[in-house]
């Protein structure tokens, strides 16, 4: 087709999912959405094939090409009609990634056909289940995460399905901003579906299609040449997922594995020999796992190949049913998509560091890293402000991510397939009873390296709740982020919650939600990451800098990076430095580390 | 008396001189001199006083807009900075929102970690605490502020930033240290977000009130270096500079609040073309300005800028008051190149002013839009610059040859029109973002093109959106330098409130507004603008309770009572229904800031009338050659200078003046205007 309007057809549905998310997180009532941005946007074209994405979470959206399909599928295709939206979240009726995530799913009709399908995802702050903000991983199945929504439709002829909007938002524990929430994403489709049409208008149905078509095609052959320029081979890996930690329950280390083949254009990922699928919310679901895959593929190829489903055609998925990895009724499932997802996309990059070790990266904290308070506000005055007594908070973290071939780690950040923000300390304390107490970079926990590891970050909060529940969800509390080519791991996660009496007890990465009250201080610091490269090999000059700044202690200035640091905290004794690099570096247990 | 309006830009430095009794019109061009460029502005002040044989004591009005406080944050090369913090928040800055929105593409594993503007040495913390609700949770400890501020002296620092936890919320604590250390440190340049942005939500506070600081020394001294030179000239007149809001501010408050220097030039376009409009009496426009390197639209309605309160600036957000102005890297030197599947893409790479594009004959070796455009013959090599160079097609054909018409296998005048019609879509694009995408019809817009290459699109694109009428305004090559001297005097203020609307209490609304209003007065009193010429508007920040998003609002100008509070409720919610399309039935109306505007009406639109035909007739003065489609048509050429009021002409045509060309179709017709402005009726595709 004629190559400007292509262009035109192409850029401009990048455009639209980009205005998409604005009108969400700027008319949503949860944090979460409108500051974390923890939502996303998507177009299909009417096969169903995501065809434009926002820049938004990567894991919301690679899942999405499943659940979309399943959404439009379970309603039947010949009974969509304009001003039809439909709802689900489940992940076995309807192909989501955990249930928090609800989808939204619009068809775009023009000249009475459908020419395309509008899709926004958020992450509701609570969806029912055991524990207050639906993200305790000690369940035991899917149906203690919350309510199960299958695919139905919510609004009709553009008017919310009132009986059933009522059912769902009466099932969550923050109905007020339900409300908002569900406005929102509602209005994400919506302007979604006017851009759409116009474009339609301007262009005609048909040289759209034509150009969504053209799109796909054009991103997937993009990637093969990509994919084309990694050497043939086969990349084994393998790691262990951290277990739920309750009390009584299995302890082991959950054994995942992979074989990834590379034969020519074309990539295969067997996850054959994973365990089976386990108790407690780590597992994934296929789309879950589909999603760490393509991420992990289209960021070591080439990451400004457009977008969209034809950039996973290349890509081939093998895992057996029933497993951690592909896990099937009733397993529950919330932590898979934010934790398990990023330790199996640092255990794919390992396994390729061999076949492309200039394009990997080293481990990062792999975690949303939440902490979820929930309970009554004693504040009288705010709760007739704000129109509510119970408060629901949820706080996602920064940690450590790794360092890479000629760039250090980034400190304190959403990492991977994971994008949500951190709330702002001024927000939490207008709209919440804590006060943060301090928020600072937590030094050394950045993995040592020819290249560092990014620093985690930790946050210290006061609680003034009477009582409250607070589930914290994270990932490398046992196993740290290892660094690669001979880098240092980086400090794990740790989080405790101090009483008032002064004892300090401490919280589990996947433990079940512990009662805080006030006066009790809870500290949240997520894993850091590894390092790249020997770090003797560092110069001098940004390990005395890295001291200078408390990025790193000069304890292990010292020690891991063999810089003896002068009595100013800032420069580095030459000879002494010469010395103790070389007396470390004929320590034969060195490469082990 | 004659006004000069200077324009500093990244690579020229444009000055325009008006003289208001005679209505005569000077413009000039002088290179930027980017290690002092005061002397670029002295330059140009020479340059445009000797073209208009003017004396320095003619002079009445100097009005300056300058990017060097954007260069300065581009380049990292502001003051060395420290920053004071609530003890337990210096990583607030590094920490920011801790996601990948603002500073990579998802899928980049290799994104690049902003620097941070101020390294974490030189960030320190002391003990103090406000609580949420203002209360006094810990008093400020002087003596450990005393030991900090020893500390950052020691180290050197030029600038220091306070930012305090919950300040807008009760400034005790932050004043306090704000005196104590201007008290004891004279020497440093000291800024407080209280002063620059009293507003929750830490990290964009900060970030703001950290480059405020970091700018401090740099533009008080480029305010002050220009100001003693321009005495030294013998120019005795008021001198302004441009801010980001569209507002001129006397070189005293640059010193104090340089952060609102940051989008200085391109707040010179937007505001001529307000002025434009409101003399034309034309109420909605876009305006297209298209430089070296990049597109920039923004929106005027109702004669006024659209505003915004928030940026980014090279992933750094800055909260103060700004012109709304979309940017893509879409100009004239953007080079054009093809992918591995064969799609046509342009930029983000540019050619700029070094080496420039191929047809410079500076060693471009590239194919950019220019090169494509003067293939195609809408720019004209002898004329460009005013003819100061002309433009090597040779070089141009040979690189659009060499990497697109050859590895396409099409023709070089077919790859051409390909780029420029990429280059139009992604122009279009921008276009419709600040139009269709904020619920505006840009069928009811005029179009206002300017900058060096804007006219050169501004037919097609127009046609694009269905914009019936382009607006070619005077002088569109030096327009910024043109709005320095049409501008009225401005300051923004803003308080925190963060209450329900019904929770408001009309009292101390009323108070709280009238505070900031004799602020602003005084201001203006102070930059010796008469009482009579000042306007003050009155807005506030609104969302539903919940939303983390604001919309503003009008005031009123009447006596602020409980019907008004209400009706600032209810200005809310029809405002988000035009923009949302739906309601929140049963969920107040909550006011996050309020926002007074003191405006001084200084400014006028100071463009000569155009001739009267007086018996002679119009004459083309040639005929050039434009590629349309898949033929050449050729078309009679008209000096801009030779137009008169009143004369229509019907196209094929082009109007060519310094530096631009604009080609009209059959289907287009002109109108010469008697205020120096020409319209074109743009025919449908």
């Amino acid at each position: 087709m004629d190559r400007v309007n292509f262009e035109i057809i192409r850029s401009g549905l990048y455009a639209i999912a980009r205005e998409m998310k604005v009108a969400m997180m700027r008319t949503a009532g949860s944090p979460i959405i409108h500051s974390g941005g923890d939502a996303s946007a998507a177009i299909f074209d009417a096969k169903l094939q995501l065809v434009a994405q926002g820049n938004d979470i990567p894991t919301m959206m690679g899942s999405a090409v499943i659940s979309t399909k399943a959404s439009v599928e379970a309603i039947g295709v010949e009974n969509l009609r304009p001003g039809d939206v439909i709802v689900s979240n489940d992940v076995y009726l309807g192909g989501g990634n955990h249930q928090p995530d609800v989808q939204l799913t619009r068809p775009v009709f023009f000249e009475g056909e459908i020419v395309a399908y509008t899709m926004t995802r958020g992450h509701w702050v609570d969806i029912g289940g055991t524990a207050p903000g639906s993200f305790t991983p000690v369940t035991w199945d899917i149906h203690a995460e919350g309510i199960r929504i299958p695919p139905v439709l919510l609004y009709r002829d553009d008017k919310p399905v009132e009986d059933l909007f009522r059912l769902i938002v009466q099932n969550t524990r923050d109905v007020d901003n339900r409300v908002l929430d569900i406005n929102a994403q509602y209005a994400g489709t919506f302007v979604g579906d006017q851009r759409i049409k116009e474009l339609a208008a301007k262009f005609g149905a048909a040289q759209m299609a034509e150009a969504m078509t053209e799109a796909l095609d054009y991103s997937e052959q993009l990637m093969r040449a990509q994919i084309e320029r990694i050497p043939d081979g086969v990349y084994e890996g393998s790691d262990f997922i951290e277990p739920v930690q309750a009390t009584n329950w299995p302890t082991d280390l959950i054994p995942v594995q992979v074989k990834i083949t590379v034969k020519g254009d074309r990539m295969i990922f067997d996850y054959t020999g994973t365990a089976k699928q386990v108790r407690g919310g780590v597992n994934c679901p296929f789309s879950v796992t589909c999603n760490s895959t393509w991420f992990t593929v289209k960021a070591i190829t080439d990451h400004s190949i457009p977008i969209n489903q034809g950039c996973y055609r290349p890509i081939e998925i093998i895992c057996p049913e029933g497993t951690l990895l592909n896990c099937t009724y009733p397993a529950s499932v919330v932590s898979g998509v934010t934790e398990t997802s990023p330790r199996i996309i640092d255990m794919l990059l390992k396994a390729l560091s061999v076949a492309v070790p200039d394009r990997v990266v080293a481990q990062s904290n792999d975690a949303a890293c939440s902490g979820i308070f929930s309970g009554v506000d004693p504040d009288d005055a705010r709760c007739r402000s704000l129109r509510r007594k119970h408060v629901q908070h949820i706080d996602p973290h920064g940690g450590g991510y790794g360092a890479r071939p000629m760039r250090d780690g980034v400190n304190a950040i959403r990492v991977l397939v994971g994008n949500a923000g951190i709330t702002s300390v001024e927000q939490i304390e207008n709209l919440t009873p804590l006060t943060v107490e301090s928020w600072r970079l937590v030094p050394d926990s950045g993995g040592a390296g020819r290249w560092r590891g990014g620093l985690t970050s930790e946050r210290v909060y006061r609680v003034g709740f009477e009582e409250a529940t607070l589930t914290v969800i994270a990932e490398r509390g046992i196993v740290a982020p290892e660094g690669l080519f001979g880098g240092r791991e980086g400090a794990k996660f740790q989080a405790s919650v101090t009483r008032s009496g002064g004892e300090a007890e401490l919280v589990p990465s996947k433990g079940a939600y512990v009662v805080v009250h006030a006066g009790d201080r809870v500290a949240i610091q997520p894993a850091g990451s590894g390092g790249y490269g020997d770090p003797l090999d560092r110069e001098a000059e940004r390990v005395a800098a890295d001291v200078r700044d408390g990025y790193v202690s000069r304890e292990v200035a010292s020690d891991h990076y063999g810089v003896v640091i002068g009595e100013d905290g800032r420069s580095f004794d030459t000879a002494a430095t010469a010395l103790k690099r070389a007396k470390l570096a004929a320590q034969p247990a060195r490469g082990a580390a | 008396m004659r006004r000069v309006g200077i324009d500093v830009g990244g690579t020229f430095t444009d000055v325009v001189m008006f003289d208001d009794v005679s209505a005569n019109v000077w413009s000039a061009k002088v290179p930027t001199t980017p290690e002092d460029p005061t002397i670029g502005a002295l330059n140009g002040l020479k340059s445009i006083l000797e073209i208009s044989g003017s004396d320095a004591g003619d002079v009445g009005f100097v009005g300056h807009g300058t990017t060097i406080a954007t260069n300065m944050v581009i380049e990292g090369k502001g003051a060395k900075t420290g920053l004071v913090t609530t003890r337990g928040f210096r990583d607030v800055l590094e920490l920011r929102r801790g996601w990948r929105h603002d500073r990579a593409d998802l899928y980049d594993l290799f994104f690049e970690a902003p620097k941070e503007l101020v390294p974490r040495y030189l960030r320190r913390e002391v003990a103090e605490r406000i609580a949420y609700d203002g209360a006094v949770e810990q008093e400020l400890d002087v003596a450990d502020l005393d030991a900090r501020l020893r500390e950052l002296k020691a180290e050197g620092v030029e600038a220091l930033a306070i930012c305090f936890l919950n300040s807008p919320v009760n400034e005790v604590n932050e004043r306090q240290a704000l005196s104590t250390i201007r008290e004891r440190a004279k020497e440093i340049f000291v800024t407080g977000s209280v002063e620059v942005n009293p507003e929750i939500m830490e990290y964009e506070r900060t970030c703001t009130t950290v480059v405020n600081a970091m700018l401090g020394p740099r533009c008080g001294q480029y305010a002050a270096n220009f100001t003693s030179k321009a005495r030294a000239l013998g120019i005795h007149s008021d001198i302004f500079f441009m801010q980001s809001n569209g507002g001129l501010t006397p070189p005293e408050a640059i010193s104090d609040r340089p952060v609102t220097l940051l989008a200085s030039g391109p707040a010179g376009g937007v505001t001529a073309v307000a002025r434009l409009c409101e003399r034309m009496g034309v109420g909605n426009a876009i305006a297209g300005d298209m430089g070296g390197t990049s597109f920039d639209v923004s929106l005027v309605r109702g004669a006024r800028p659209e505003m915004r309160n928030s940026t980014m600036l090279n992933t750094y957000t800055i909260r103060c008051p700004n012109i709304d102005i979309i940017s893509i890297g879409a100009g004239g030197g953007s080079i054009a190149w093809i992918d591995e599947a064969g799609g046509m893409r342009i930029g983000p790479e540019s050619a700029g002013a070094d080496p420039g594009p191929a047809c410079y004959g500076k060693g471009g070796a590239r194919p950019t839009v220019t090169d494509c455009n003067l293939v195609l013959g809408h720019v004209d090599p002898g004329s460009f610059m005013s003819g100061d160079f002309a433009l090597d097609v040779k070089a141009a054909r040979r690189v659009i040859g060499e990497h697109l018409a050859g590895p396409l296998g099409v023709s070089v005048e077919s790859a051409a029109l390909s780029v420029r019609q990429v280059a139009n879509a992604l122009m279009a694009q921008a276009m419709r973002l600040v139009t269709v995408e904020r619920g505006y019809d840009p069928r009811s817009f005029v179009y206002i093109p300017y900058g060096g290459a804007g006219p050169v699109h501004a037919v097609d694109l127009a046609r694009e959106l269905e914009i019936p009428t382009v607006v070619l305004p005077p002088m569109p090559g030096v327009f910024s330098a043109f709005g320095m001297l049409v501008s009225d005097v401005i300051h923004d203020f803003q308080a925190s409130v963060v209450l329900n609307v019904e929770d408001v209490d009309p009292e101390t609304l009323a108070d709280r507004v009238a505070g900031l209003e004799e602020e602003g007065r005084a201001r203006l009193r102070a930059a010796g603008v008469a009482d009579d010429q000042v306007v003050i508007e009155r807005r506030a920040d609104c969302c539903y309770l919940g939303q983390g998003d604001t919309m503003q609002v009008e005031i009123g100008d009447g006596a602020i009572d409980r019907a008004a509070v209400d009706a600032i409720g209810s200005r809310f919610m029809d405002e988000h229904r035009r923009h949302w399309n739906f309601d929140v039935t049963g969920r107040p109306v909550r006011m996050m800031n309020l926002r007074i505007r003191a405006i001084g009406k200084v400014g006028r639109f100071a463009a000569g009338e155009t001739r009267a035909r007086n018996g002679a007739a119009l004459q083309p003065v040639g005929v050039a050659r434009i590629r349309v489609g898949e033929t050449w048509v050729e078309m009679p050429r008209y000096r801009r200078d030779d137009l008169c009021a009143g004369d229509r002409l019907q196209g094929p045509l082009v109007i060519e003046e310094s530096s631009s060309r604009i080609a009209i179709s059959e289907k287009d017709s002109v109108e010469v205007r008697e205020d120096s402005a020409i319209m074109i009726a743009v025919g449908s595709a």
